[in-house]
């Protein structure tokens, strides 16, 4: 691949304390590519993803997103990246629409009322864009996350467990997002559990174990049943 | 292998067991729990330490006040505080019952969330918050005052009976508490609960207006039942010491045991405030114009569309501003006040104030704001809430005292800014140190884990009271400058701490620590 990497991590250590959440991950990821992050309960995933959107600090290594330093330039990377955590995500008596205004402002958008409210409608959030998220389903809730996370066309999307319990409108409007980012040249991380989903939506996977990359392949080699049999293998 | 049952089984019974199995198990379940809570205490030698200084300080007051000059006296001092003790008991369970009710049954052993995939029932929660209920510094005070005033004013021969009495009334006001918590909780779920307590608050109030104003509250005072235990409790060794404990003892099991059924009626119900919250709509507002604008607003939603905290704040508002109005607090004693209803608010949200996004932190952390922003937004958020809730208290409070002098109302001023300031720091500090991932749905719901809300209350309390007895004194100093001089020490030291607090939260370790535990 000739052109340079718009999120590129070397050796990236993670600590909490006495527990090493990630022991030397390497990973790159291209513009207009969907890279899927792969692997077991407490591989790593989403303490990665958190690391690329400026919420865990690396303890070493090295990260830049779009040549940017994640240390150094923690909010500019905030500013061009969109994240949808993989708990919860959203303040719990704020409405969506509130949520959205929040994020308009710190980004200094403009004009971002349509396009926010069309992604309401696609995720069929609409209806309940003036109620507090409180008393939300898991489901919709998951669906806001992806809203916000793609609401301002961010250059590096990161989605970690976007489909986790979301029905399958909230699936297929997920797969629009992540191919309209594409298509526009983002970057896309997806991290998920569910390994088909993660073949329909991405072109490379990388799977994590025990803190650390196993893997790198393309993703229809871990389609059907013999890309179940080969994940099924990398896990162990 | 068999797999269902055949037609010719016949398939499993289960039958429904006693009442009084059914509450063994409660009793079993909420020891369970009770031991589940504990082992999850942090710093279990400073949990050791809290539970010997609370024996220690109990022992102290139940006994020390009996050798101070004029204790025990036929006349004087001693004397006033004898007949004031049954007043006191009737203001404890008074009090007891207005906690209880505003936090809709009292504390929970194990959130509503936690427990829902366990079979506990209401029993076992009903029996849980009366186990953690004298875990509250507001308790253990009046607790505290009731039995140092007790040991003051008895005769030293008949001290240890009295003491009985007075635990086990206690016990009594605890248990007959939970039992009005609970059956208002149970009226508030029902249908029209929420207009139906209202109006029952209403008219208490104005029934206790209707006394202050007709000038019989003396009267009133002189009735009250809490007499008749008294003078039994100071009968030494006897039947009618014997019939009081009697009394107390049967009335508090009989307490625990009625409290179950408003309890089971509790639970069959929506709790309708939380579910009203949870479904508000709140039409969309104009973006204000700076950054810290959305934040505080964003933040200020948080505070005021939680339930535990419009309750909260309102009975701390309203609740110490009535005593004062009812019992003519005069300017010079005003001072008193604000850092009582700063502590307590701080004690809603404030010691862990960055749960307040809840598991929205994640997703606020990566927002393109800087980390000082929310720090700031924060603070001017739960500045307004404990400022709002004095300034109210202090309104209340002064409706009968008059027009202040200038010393009083500088005093007063520079103490609303202290200890505001003071609690602020604190909590914000406490909330960076320690925090927890606590979900605010709930009106029984704590910041922190009953042991810590201890400590801090306990720290609070200590703290904003000695600030409050210092310009309480600057106000009886006929020069209104002296309570500023005091207070710029004051907001020099508390603003010093609250800006390290603020340095200490830009660092992206520290941040990351408290986002993920709160989120988690």
């Amino acid at each position: 691949m000739n052109q340079a990497p718009v999120v590129d991590v070397r050796s990236l250590h993670v600590r909490f304390g006495e527990v090493e959440a990630v022991a030397g991950i390497d990973l790159e990821a291209y513009a207009g590519q969907a890279t899927a992050l792969l692997g077991r309960n407490g591989a790593g995933k989403s303490t990665t993803m958190r690391v690329l959107a400026g919420v865990v600090p690396p303890t070493a290594g090295t990260v830049t997103v779009a040549g940017l330093d994640i240390r150094k330039d923690t909010l500019a990377v905030k500013q061009l990246s969109g994240y949808c955590p993989d708990v919860g995500g959203l303040v719990p008596r704020a409405t969506p629409w509130e949520h959205l205004q929040l994020s308009a402002k710190l980004r200094r958008l403009s004009g971002w009322e349509d396009r926010a409210r069309d992604l309401l409608e696609r995720f069929e959030l609409g209806d309940v864009m003036n109620r507090v998220t409180g008393g939300f389903s898991h489901g919709m809730g998951r669906r806001l996350s992806v809203v916000l996370a793609a609401m301002h066309d961010p250059q590096v999307l990161l989605l970690d467990e976007p489909f986790d319990g979301v029905d399958p409108i909230g699936v297929e409007a997920t797969f629009e997002v992540i191919a309209d980012a594409r298509a526009r040249g983002a970057t896309i991380l997806l991290s998920t559990h569910l390994r088909d989903l993660a073949v329909q939506a991405c072109g490379t996977a990388l799977v994590l174990r025990g803190g650390s990359r196993v893997a790198s392949l393309d993703a229809e080699e871990m389609a059907g049943e013999e890309g179940a049999r080969a994940y099924r293998a990398l896990l162990d | 292998m068999p797999t269902a049952l055949s037609s010719t089984d016949t398939s499993p019974t289960y039958r429904r067991a006693g009442h009084l199995a059914v509450a063994r198990r409660a009793v079993t379940d909420a020891w369970i729990l009770f031991q589940f809570r504990r082992q999850a205490v942090r710093r279990r030698h400073l949990a050791r330490a809290l539970v010997l200084v609370f024996l220690v300080v109990t022992l102290g007051a139940a006994i020390g006040p009996s050798f101070a000059d004029g204790a025990h006296a036929t006349g004087g001092k001693s004397f006033d505080v004898l007949l004031l003790i049954p007043t006191a008991m009737a203001g404890i369970l008074l009090l007891n019952m207005a906690s209880a009710v505003a936090s809709g049954g009292g504390r929970e052993l194990i959130s509503r969330d936690q427990a829902a995939p366990f079979p506990i029932s209401p029993t076992t929660d009903h029996l849980g918050a009366l186990l953690l209920a004298p875990l509250n510094i507001a308790w253990m005070i009046q607790a505290w005052v009731l039995l140092g005033s007790v040991a003051y004013a008895t005769p030293p021969h008949l001290l240890a009976q009295a003491q009985v009495a007075t635990l086990l009334w206690l016990v009594f006001a605890t248990t007959a508490a939970q039992v009005v918590a609970w059956s208002m909780e149970s009226i508030r779920r029902g249908p029209f609960g929420i207009a139906i307590t209202r109006s029952l608050l209403l008219c208490l109030g104005a029934a206790a207006a209707l006394v202050q104003v007709t000038g019989r509250t003396t009267d009133v005072l002189d009735q009250v039942p809490t007499v008749w235990f008294f003078q039994h409790a100071l009968a030494g060794w006897s039947w009618r010491w014997v019939e009081v404990v009697a009394v107390l003892v049967a009335v508090s099991v009989a307490a625990v045991v009625a409290g179950a059924v408003p309890t089971h009626v509790a639970a069959k119900r929506m709790p309708r405030d939380e579910a009203r919250m949870e479904t508000d709509q709140h039409a969309p507002r104009s973006l204000p114009s700076t950054v810290l604008g959305i934040l505080v607003r964003t933040d200020r939603a948080s505070v005021w569309r939680s339930v535990p905290m419009r309750r909260g704040v309102l009975v701390l508002a309203i609740g110490p501003g009535l005593v004062a109005l009812f019992g003519d607090l005069q300017w010079g004693q005003m001072m008193i006040l604000p850092g009582l209803v700063a502590s307590g608010g701080a004690l809603l949200f404030g010691v862990n104030a960055w749960c307040l996004d809840g598991r929205g932190a994640l997703w606020r952390e990566n927002l393109p704001a800087p980390a000082t922003a929310l720090f700031d937004a924060r603070t001017l958020v739960l500045a307004e809430f404990l400022g709002v809730a004095s300034l109210i208290t202090v309104l209340v409070g002064a409706l009968r005292a008059g027009i202040p002098d200038p010393e009083e109302l500088a005093a007063l001023v520079a103490t609303l800014v202290v200890v505001t300031l003071q609690v602020v720091g604190a909590a914000l500090r406490w909330s960076l140190k320690h925090p927890y991932p606590v979900d605010l749905r709930s009106a029984r719901a704590t910041p922190a884990p009953p042991a810590a809300m201890v400590g801090y209350s306990a720290r609070l309390a200590t703290c904003t009271t000695f600030t409050g007895m210092i310009f309480m004194g600057c106000a009886n100093v006929p020069d209104w400058r002296l309570s500023l001089i005091v207070a710029m020490p004051c907001v020099l030291w508390s603003g010093t701490r609250l800006a390290r607090t603020r340095h200490r939260w830009e660092d992206p370790v520290t941040r990351a620590r408290v986002v993920s535990t709160v989120a988690a």
